[in-house]
């Protein structure tokens, strides 16, 4: 060992007085207690900070336009995770966002574009069958 | 006489208190500059109370083939021996509390008792882990043991050379600071010796690049795989509080300025400067030797830090304390020898400002 | 799942397992058209997910007979290196992390966001791409990307050197790395390694450069070997390290490459996607398609009858013939070197969890994370055992 070399340390040195590099979202640090936090930021006593932007063309949750659709059932022979269902009764389909995994496969086959993705990433939910996990 | 004894009690507790206190301060503060050296935000400085609380309120789990009486002892051990060293250093700019019960002999031999107790803990535990661990935590203890030594000795046989009473207690060295007692070359040996005991310091504490007995991606935890609940609080606080006593002895030993000494300040906030200025040095050390290190390496091999202990840091220490030696029979011989070697004229310049500006008397 | 055979603290021979994360990919690929199927094989792997979409396109293009169009190949050129830089950025990190060193891992991943925003802004989101489609690429890349890309380009030349001297020139992973888990040239030809492990030993092999495919014909790939001025091939994990950092300045000439000359023209074979599974659907034959992807070479085998969904899909991953090599690596090795040197080949699969350490006799079976307690009954049962 006839010189030891060290060549991270200058770069830790700056970093201290950098800006730290994490996007600091929702809170800075852990609240004491997360359902409180949620509840003041819904009464508009506290602020989340917000995520890092998505870019244009985000893949986020799907968005389904029932006026344009005909009922063509392409694009459930595209889907890779069977997450639409086609209701025979009305020729409409029902997109279930817990199966779903944002291929967007079926906003390229549908030939009326009735379906497209929209930027909306916070989706977790605790009930599979909630009003926000189904597209329809 | 009974009222000293209970002055020195009510000091020692007092003193018990700011330890565990400043062990919680000097783990936030090392987390959250380690954290802004890798530009990450960091926990909030309350974080190890957080943590110690919680562990607190978990359930202490005692393997079925661990040695139970050994298992729980030993983290107890380890905490009140550590607490028991801060007795004899000064803390927060105080004189020591038990000024005339030891010296530095006692502290380095008080500064094996938390490592033996981890060590005891790790074997009593019954987990092939655990064992691997506290196997590594005995040969990196025997490892920089004889660093340490060296650093004391050569501070101690300055003193005792230069004719100081009572050479190894903390009470002389604190009158007589080894910066004052030498020459250039002595300068450098001193600072030399401070470099070792500042390399010392994280193998002492466990710390990385020295954390081989707690390998947190080799072992899955080392000597403390088993432990949990409130043992592991009062290992992680050991663990807070060597810091505080290995911050505390390097200040001692080689910052031991008062800053109300200095600075002419009235006498009611002479021990609030002294305590801010203690804490300040405190942190700086902690920062240089432990946060510094931690975030700039890799872990080393159990074989490499045996050989960077007994090679190349006691060869360095030895250099040192041979350095101050030469100093001091140079100096008896030929007084003012440095005049002769020019280049180290500097270093004498710096050291006369440097002396009025601190009051400190330069030879 | 290993098997370590220790006296003390050393390796006296190892043993392992594999298979402990089966999922059943192919079986749900037997049920699936060809373009449901390429999403599917994305999933193969969370970090090089394209590699396997690419890899079956290629497959199935051959099969029936479909030409890829020039544009459509340069923009999966382009992907498929922009994934091979946040691969190697994320084995770096990981591999700093097994040594202890935070900070080179908190800094590899940091500099990995760069590319990973790029790849968000091209494809969509920032993993599991479903950029490839069979006949071409479902997104093009307009002019303010291409911006973008070039964006990224000069971040990272910028910070090339700074990474090449963090990681290569500082004297404690020179320590811990050089002369460790040494694979000779002999044994890694003898047992199949492909990829970055094999180069690190000295074996100048790269599918880009033996077999081109898509624009890779046009560019000028060469193997990247440990260089001469670190002592040439030694094959520890030293090498492995500096042939994975010459990569990432590769791909990024590479991309430059891809951009200058990106032709254009079309980006699918066949737009409409009913007219596409109705060719998939009525070719018959099978091929194999092979990738160089950031492990090492990636092959699948596709067979097709007529039906709907293909009639045999098996994927060899590149990790596959990289195992084997671990047991020269690991022989002799303190167990402080176990993590670096089995995460040194960048198995991509989660096998590393658990380890079995066998001391003189008496088995333990413990974890690398915390105990759970089943393996603290596992524990208990083998120590009864002994």
């Amino acid at each position: 060992m006839a010189m030891i070399r060290l060549p991270m340390v200058p770069e830790l040195l700056r970093q201290l007085f950098t800006k730290p590099a994490t996007n600091a979202f929702p809170a800075r640090y852990l609240p004491p207690s997360v359902t409180e936090f949620l509840s003041q930021v819904a009464q508009g006593k506290a602020a989340i900070n917000p995520p890092v932007p998505v870019p244009p063309k985000f893949r986020g949750k799907i968005a389904y336009d029932r006026e344009s659709c005909i009922g063509c059932t392409l694009c459930l022979k595209v889907c890779p995770a069977h997450a639409i269902e086609f209701l025979p009764e009305t020729k409409r389909i029902r997109i279930y966002i817990t199966q779903c995994i944002f291929c967007s496969q079926c906003n390229d086959i549908c030939p009326k574009g009735s379906l497209h993705m929209t930027p909306e990433f916070l989706l977790a939910c605790e009930n599979r069958y909630a009003e926000s996990q189904i597209v329809e | 006489m009974p009222v000293d004894a209970l002055w020195t009690a009510a000091g020692a507790v007092l003193v018990a208190v700011f330890g565990i206190l400043a062990a919680l301060f000097l783990l936030g503060i090392d987390r959250i500059v380690a954290a802004r050296m890798q530009a990450r935000i960091g926990p909030p400085l309350s974080q190890p109370l957080t943590d110690l609380r919680k562990l607190f309120t978990k359930e202490n789990v005692v393997p079925e083939n661990a040695i139970p009486w050994l298992f729980n002892a030993a983290p107890v051990i380890a905490l009140a021996s550590a607490i028991t060293i801060l007795f004899y250093i000064p803390v927060g700019g105080f004189p020591p509390v038990l000024s005339g019960g030891g010296d530095l002999i006692l502290v380095m031999y008080l500064l094996t008792i938390p490592a033996l107790a981890l060590v005891a803990g790790g074997f009593s535990s019954g987990s092939p882990y655990a064992t691997v661990g506290a196997q590594r935590e005995m040969v990196t203890m025997i490892a920089y043991e004889f660093p340490l030594a060296v650093v004391i000795i050569a501070i101690g046989w300055k003193l005792a050379a230069s004719g100081i009473p009572l050479p190894f207690t903390l009470a002389s060295i604190q009158a007589y600071p080894i910066w004052g007692l030498v020459g250039p070359l002595g300068i450098i040996g001193a600072l030399v010796l401070l470099f070792v005991l500042l390399i010392v310091t994280p193998a002492e504490l466990s710390r990385i690049p020295f954390d081989t007995p707690e390998a947190e991606t080799e072992l899955a935890g080392g000597v403390l795989v088993e432990y949990s609940g409130k043992n592991l609080a009062l290992f992680s606080l050991t663990q807070g509080v060597k810091t505080v006593v290995m911050a505390s002895l390097v200040v001692a030993l080689f910052i031991p300025w008062r800053l109300s000494a200095m600075v002419a300040a009235p006498p009611a906030i002479q021990p609030i400067l002294d305590l801010l200025f203690y804490l300040v040095l405190v942190v700086l050390v902690a920062f240089v030797s432990v946060s510094l290190v931690r975030v700039s390496m890799t872990r080393f091999r159990i074989n490499q830090v045996v050989s960077v202990y007994w090679i190349y840091f006691s060869l360095i220490g030895i250099a040192g304390m041979l350095l101050i030696m030469a100093d001091h029979f140079l100096t008896k011989s030929v007084p003012a020898y440095w005049m002769y070697f020019p280049v180290l004229l500097p270093g004498d310049l710096f050291m006369t400002i440097a002396g009025h500006i601190m009051g400190v008397p330069w030879p | 799942m290993f098997t370590f055979q220790m006296d003390g603290e050393v390796v006296k021979s190892v043993d392992f397992a594999p298979g402990n994360t089966h999922r059943g990919i192919e079986w749900m690929g037997m049920r699936r058209n060809p373009v449901q199927i390429l999403h599917l094989s994305e999933r193969i792997c969370g970090i090089c997910g394209i590699v396997h979409a690419l890899t079956f396109a290629r497959a199935v293009e051959q099969i029936a007979e479909i030409e890829v169009p020039p544009r459509a190949d340069y923009i999966r050129v382009i992907m498929f290196e922009l994934e091979r830089i946040q691969s190697h950025l994320l084995w770096a990190g990981v591999a700093a992390h097994e040594l202890g060193f935070d900070s080179l891992f908190y800094l590899a991943w940091k500099v990995r966001e760069q590319s990973l925003d790029i790849i968000e802004n091209l494809a969509g989101t920032r993993v599991n791409y479903a950029i490839i489609q069979i006949g071409g690429v479902r997104r093009d890349i307009s002019t303010e990307q291409v911006q973008l890309i070039e964006k990224g380009l000069s971040y990272y030349r910028g910070l090339l050197d700074q990474m090449k001297k963090v990681f290569l020139d500082d004297s404690t992973i020179r320590m811990r790395c050089r002369g460790h888990g040494v694979l000779t040239e002999q044994d890694a030809r003898l047992l199949c390694a492909v990829g970055p492990t094999a180069r690190a030993s000295g074996v100048a092999m790269d599918v880009r450069h033996d077999y081109p495919y898509c624009a890779y014909g046009d560019l000028d790939v060469h193997p990247i070997l440990p260089p001469q001025e670190s002592g040439g091939p030694k094959g520890d994990v030293y090498d492995r390290i500096s042939v994975r950092l010459l990569e990432i300045a590769q791909s990024i000439d590479i991309i430059q490459q891809c951009l200058d000359n990106l032709p254009t023209g079309e980006i699918l074979w066949e737009k409409k996607m009913p007219k596409l599974l109705l060719t998939l659907k009525k070719a018959q034959g099978e091929a194999i398609g092979r990738v160089e992807a950031p492990r090492g070479e990636c092959m699948h085998y596709v067979r097709m009858d007529g039906n709907d969904a293909p009639a045999t899909w098996k994927v060899k991953a590149s990790s596959y013939s990289n195992l084997m090599s671990w047991i020269p690596m690991l022989k002799g090795e303190q167990l402080a070197d176990i993590p670096i040197i089995v995460a040194s080949i960048d198995p991509c699969m989660s096998c590393t969890d658990r380890v079995a350490v066998i001391q003189d006799g008496s088995a333990g079976f413990l974890t690398k994370d915390d105990l759970t307690r089943l393996s603290r009954e596992k524990t208990w049962r083998l120590m009864q055992c002994r």
